[in-house]
């Protein structure tokens, strides 16, 4: 069975962001870019269901600025086996990817796609639903244990208040939570390998979908600074002030 | 001009998200229908009714909708749409498993987790793990939309209770089936996964009143349970439950601090919190400079007169 | 315990744009595929391992110590996942030869690996820097038949290898050493005696120890000149590689010590151990020193690391802390803003990015001088390496040491006690200016014999490199008083220079009783002309300089103006000889 890994670059988790002053973005120049923690952990799960014999081939995607290419070899070095990017400078919104994932999936025919629930950019959290709408396929979001046995797959998924376990019919989309695993480190000759490793370049036009975004960004902004704090005299005013925060 | 509200529940009950998430479906002006897709759901969908600004409710009672699948339940919001402009469900697990799947079906872009309602075609929504804003407009001609529950007050019981209208449900092969699920609602939350946090210092004096007076508290409110540095040193706590620099990292929506003056190393274990809480004798503890709010005083008076407000 | 965060940005900063590694690396056949970008993905891969697997390990480490029962030496929990993970990742072969498994990338990006080593946990590092020390010396000097059985185990990791020189009476002079070997007739030895301070003589990581021993040959001539390296392995090895029987190379104990209390350094017994001869008889101490300089570049990393992570976290506290006011201030401020503390952090990371460039520098000239085609590319980094390993050695440790304490100060009284890592870096750093050469001998080594080598040739290369930068700054206004005050301090050390050369003091003992202050006068001068590069370097992109390139132009400024003046003091130090230090009868002490 082969795996499709469908994986974005972002900005490294231990970096914290900053908003540009003019209120078009997030800085990113200068800024360390990493791969998504939930799509490396999607890695992660597709390599070791290769070691347990349950996959034949990983392939990765990602659809990005040409720089993005980088986490390709990041995930060449952790273990997949082939890597496909689309290159575009525009936004790309998770409909516009979901899309293009569709069309790369009608040709490369999985039996599984594993994607990270979220980026840890956009917080989205979309993509997975979106590209398993698109294809009929059934989906299985959040997962923190995935088990695959012939053409079904038993996901546990974490869900508000505790855990729930579903079995798919495969094909089929899996979307990582933060416990499915701990990815592993890539090895120094698995990273001297990966940089000499092919990677087949396209452009979204290849696949003949329009890519325009449906969101316009009118502005992003910091958050509100923390309030200056205020004392309560009681109890009582304690928890009315908290239930107007909304946090009680 | 109608918004359809998709309701999160468990057949038997209504969830509050559901009732702030109304809240900023009502904001988009128009009026407000909530979808139940449930098994035996009528219960959720009576609640729903007398909530305060509904206009109508969808009750689709199916077994094949038992347990909200993606599948199915995305299928049925499809369905549904075309009578619709806008289709909002709040940011839950169970909303955010199902709505992206109905937005590509639908082919709109959704606008994920929203803070701020700005205009019916935009919204603030956070983004970098909060640590920016992003104000969007959709040019998609029908909105689908989640809520960040937090962000919107809940809407209250109306005087009259809404009509239910039954949806009728058409099952599909969708290729998942449930298996089991294991809920841990009694259970204390993992102390860096938990919304509220509940943390003791020293103040507390042993380990017998950490555990009396702080421990009560964490379970009515459902949070986990931290400690200062000083309190697990003193042996008030166990080691696992230490907040600070050399110990877990929180940033629950809540934090409470009981009898803790908040040294350096403490603060900067916990200062991403949302909302911090204060309660100290000493007004001039680092703790309280930090805090949202503060409550000076002993804490062996004020912690009993907690647990009675909050009811 | 803070977070440790590999500097990698800067490295990458300092291979791109200050020493255009890319080029360097062209001409150098064997890394003609190495580039920058190659480089940043192993430095941040390295460099997440550090912080995730190697750093949460460095206090607790430091706390439970190693332990020696029955024989047997443990290490503090958590180094023995940590080192699988190590080897797992295949890093201890990074630089070493591809022939025996090595990834044999250039000791550029290793010293820049062993920056981070040290930075997160010292005491860990050790291990793999000593174990490619010995798999450098036996490559260099064992016959064929040793390194195909011994190389491939320790490139790998499996195998740790270990320096066993110092003896009770043998210390910097290891001419006295006893420790002898006896030809067994079998082209094997028998090897008696004792050794000390052997870092990493035995722990439980590893399936065996293979040490480099120095000890004397029956017929040996007294002195240094009669002593022969040795290698004798913890448990013998077959000829089909595999374990064989226990060799009796035993711990006697572990020491104990002020720092690195993750790391054991051991007792070693050779009681009748059998050894192979490594090079030539009685040419031991050639064939050690031949790796001298690399490992003297790597102890000199470890002052520079170490330094690094005590600013992390000082810096990090510095914004967080506050106390205070600002001079007229109503509000508590973070401690950043006062004066003083900023004159810490400054002084601290003034060292640390002017000594990370040179270590790039020699480390690019330590690849030239292995691989270059051209011969006297070769030669002229031979020279310059040999008289920078002193300097880097001695300097990165005393300014390193002296960074960490800082670092402890910004602190307060949280950076004395454990919790948060500051004091362990003061400990932990002190070592660096003992081993290796004590920074004494350092000293001894610039003065006495690396000024005059080959009739002044390598300074004079060097010194040709900080005149061509002043003069490309010549009629750059931005970067004038930085040139200036470089001007004017290396032209003291120039005529100094020139003294120290010509012996021109009233007698050696001058030379020998300024050789210390001389050290710090020419680092001072080294950091001073790398300041102005990186000056230049921003100055020369205008508009184009982004915040890290303006960062580097201010440390530029407070370098010169508030550090590097100490030049003047030294120079006249210097100047005022000999005298007052032999004044008194040694009895009179």
């Amino acid at each position: 069975m082969k795996v499709l890994v469908p994986i974005k670059q972002v900005i490294d988790a231990n970096v914290r962001p900053r908003v540009k002053a003019d209120g078009t973005g997030v800085d990113l120049a200068n800024v360390k870019l990493s791969i998504n923690p939930f799509c490396e952990i999607a890695v992660e799960e597709a390599i070791r269901l290769k070691e347990k014999g349950k996959a034949s081939e990983i392939v990765v995607v990602s659809i990005g600025p040409a720089k993005a290419q980088e986490i390709i070899r990041s995930a060449y070095a952790l273990g997949a086996d082939r890597g496909l990017f689309v290159e575009t400078e525009e936004r790309v919104e998770p409909l516009a990817v979901a899309k293009v994932l569709q069309a790369i999936i009608a040709a490369e025919q999985p039996g599984l796609v594993i994607l990270g629930k979220q980026a840890i950019d956009d917080d989205s959290n979309q993509t997975g639903q979106m590209l398993a709408g698109l294809l009929g396929w059934p989906q299985a979001t959040f997962a923190s244990k995935l088990e695959v046995d012939g053409d079904r797959a038993t996901v546990t998924r974490e869900v508000d208040g505790g855990l729930e376990t579903l079995a798919l019919t495969l094909p089929a989309i899996v979307t990582t939570d933060l416990r499915l695993n701990n990815p592993r480190y890539p090895t120094l000759p698995n990273i001297m390998k990966a940089k000499k490793k092919a990677i087949d370049v396209k452009k979204p036009e290849d696949f003949g979908i329009d890519i325009t975004p449906r969101l316009k960004v009118l502005k992003v902004s910091e958050p509100p600074a923390r309030k200056p704090g205020i004392k309560v005299a009681s109890a009582e005013e304690l928890v009315k002030d908290l239930k107007a925060a909304g946090v009680l | 001009m109608t918004t359809l509200l998709l309701a999160d529940h468990d057949n038997a009950t209504l969830g509050s998200a559901t009732a702030r998430a109304l809240s900023a479906a009502r904001e988009l002006g128009a009026d407000v229908h909530v979808l139940i897709a449930g098994s035996n759901a009528k219960p959720a969908a009576e609640a729903a009714a007398k909530l305060e600004g509904v206009a109508k409710v969808l009750l689709a009672d199916d077994p094949s909708l038992d347990h909200q699948r993606a599948e199915p339940a995305a299928a049925l919001v499809v369905a549904l749409a075309k009578d619709y402009d806008a289709i909002v469900a709040p940011a839950t697990s169970s909303g955010k498993n199902i709505l992206p799947r109905a937005a590509a079906l639908l082919d709109v872009m959704q606008i994920s987790d929203i803070i701020k309602v700005v205009a019916p075609n935009t919204f603030e929504r956070p983004i970098y793990a909060g640590n920016a804003i992003e104000t969007v407009e959709s040019t998609d001609t029908k909105k689908v939309i989640t809520v960040r529950g937090a962000a919107f007050p809940a809407a209250k019981e109306g005087t009259a209770a809404a009509p239910i209208e039954t949806v009728a449900v058409t099952p599909a092969e969708s290729g998942s089936a449930f298996v089991s699920e294991s809920l841990s609602k009694s259970d204390r939350p993992e102390l860096t996964a938990a919304r509220i946090v509940v943390s003791g210092g020293r103040a507390l004096g042993s380990s017998e009143k950490f555990n009396e007076v702080l421990l009560p508290l964490a379970d009515k409110l459902h949070a986990a349970v931290g400690a200062s540095r000083a309190a697990v040193d003193a042996g008030y706590a166990p080691n696992d439950f230490q907040v600070g620099q050399t110990g877990k990292i929180v940033a629950p929506e809540l934090y409470i601090a009981i009898g803790l003056s908040g040294a350096i190393q403490h603060l900067a274990g916990m200062k991403d919190s949302k909302v911090i809480v204060a309660i100290n004798k000493d007004e001039d503890a680092p703790i309280v400079q930090i805090a949202d709010y503060s409550l000076i005083g002993d804490l062996f008076t004020i912690i009993p007169e907690l647990d009675k407000a909050l009811g | 315990m803070p977070d440790y965060h590999a500097p990698v940005d800067d490295m990458v900063y300092l291979l791109e744009e200050i020493f255009k590694a890319d080029g360097v690396f062209a001409e150098l056949p064997p890394y003609s595929e190495v580039n920058v970008d190659l480089a940043r993905t192993v430095l941040e891969e390295a460099g997440r391992l550090c912080s995730n697997v190697l750093r949460p390990i460095n206090l607790s480490g430091d706390i439970e110590g190693c332990r020696l029962e029955n024989g047997v030496v443990t290490l503090p929990k958590g180094f023995k996942e940590a080192y699988k993970a190590f080897v797992e990742g295949g890093w201890p072969a990074l630089s070493l030869e591809p022939e025996y498994g090595g990834q044999g990338l250039p000791r550029t990006i290793q010293i820049l690996v062993d920056e981070m080593l040290s930075g997160s946990n010292l005491s860990f590092g050790l291990v793999a820097g000593l174990t490619r020390g010995a798999v450098e010396t036996i490559e260099a000097h064992a016959p064929a038949d040793i390194k195909s059985k011994y190389l491939p185990k320790m490139i790998e990791g499996t195998w740790s290898g270990a320096m066993a020189l110092t003896e009770a009476q043998a210390g910097s002079d290891l001419g006295l050493l006893k420790t002898s070997a006896k030809p067994r007739g079998d082209g094997s030895y028998t090897i008696s005696g004792s050794k000390i301070f052997i870092s990493s003589g035995d722990q439980d990581l590893t399936e065996n120890v293979i040490h480099l021993v120095l000890a004397r040959l029956p017929d040996a001539p007294p002195g240094s000149r009669g002593i022969s390296l040795f290698l004798s392995p913890k448990f013998l090895v077959n000829e089909d590689g595999t374990l064989g029987a226990r060799n009796n190379v035993n711990v006697g104990s572990l020491e104990h010590k002020m720092g690195i209390h993750g790391h054991a350094t051991c007792v070693m017994n050779y009681d009748d151990a059998q050894g192979w001869l490594i090079g030539e008889p009685n040419r031991g101490l050639n064939a050690m020193f031949t790796m001298m300089n690399a490992e003297r570049l790597f102890v000199g990393v470890q002052g520079l690391g170490l330094g690094e992570a005590s600013y992390q976290t000082a810096s990090a506290y510095a914004k967080e802390r506050k106390q205070g006011r600002v001079p007229g201030g109503k509000e508590t401020c973070t401690i950043i803003e006062h004066p003083d503390v900023r004159k810490m952090l400054l002084t601290m990371l003034s060292f640390i990015e002017a000594a990370r460039a040179l270590t790039v520098f020699t480390a690019l000239e330590m690849d030239k001088e292995k691989t270059h085609p051209d011969a006297e590319v070769r030669k002229t980094a031979t020279g310059l390496i040999a008289l920078l390993t002193p300097v880097i050695k001695a300097a990165f440790t005393d300014f390193g040491f002296e960074t960490t304490v800082l670092g402890q100060q910004v602190l307060g009284g949280h950076g004395y006690i454990r919790e948060w890592g500051q004091e362990q870096f003061v400990r932990d750093a002190r070592i660096a200016m003992i081993y290796e050469g004590t920074n004494g001998i350092q000293a001894q080594d610039l003065v006495l014999r690396k000024l005059t080598l080959d009739a002044g040739a390598p300074v004079g290369t060097f010194f040709a490199f900080i005149s061509e930068t002043l003069a490309q700054a010549a009629g750059q206004p931005a970067t004038a008083a930085i040139a200036q005050r470089l001007k004017t301090a290396f032209e003291q050390l120039q005529a100094t220079t020139k003294k120290l050369q010509a012996g021109d003091f009233a007698n050696a003992t001058d030379q020998n009783g300024a050789a210390n202050d001389y050290l710090r006068f020419f680092a001072l001068v080294t950091f001073g002309w790398l300041w102005l590069r990186m000056a230049l370097t921003t100055i020369a992109k205008g508009e184009a300089a982004n915040s890290r390139d303006k960062r580097k132009l201010a440390l530029a400024e407070f370098f010169t103006s508030r550090i590097l003046p100490q030049t003047a003091s030294l120079a006249e130090q210097i100047e005022a000889g000999s005298k007052p230090l032999m004044a008194l009868e040694s009895d009179a002490f």
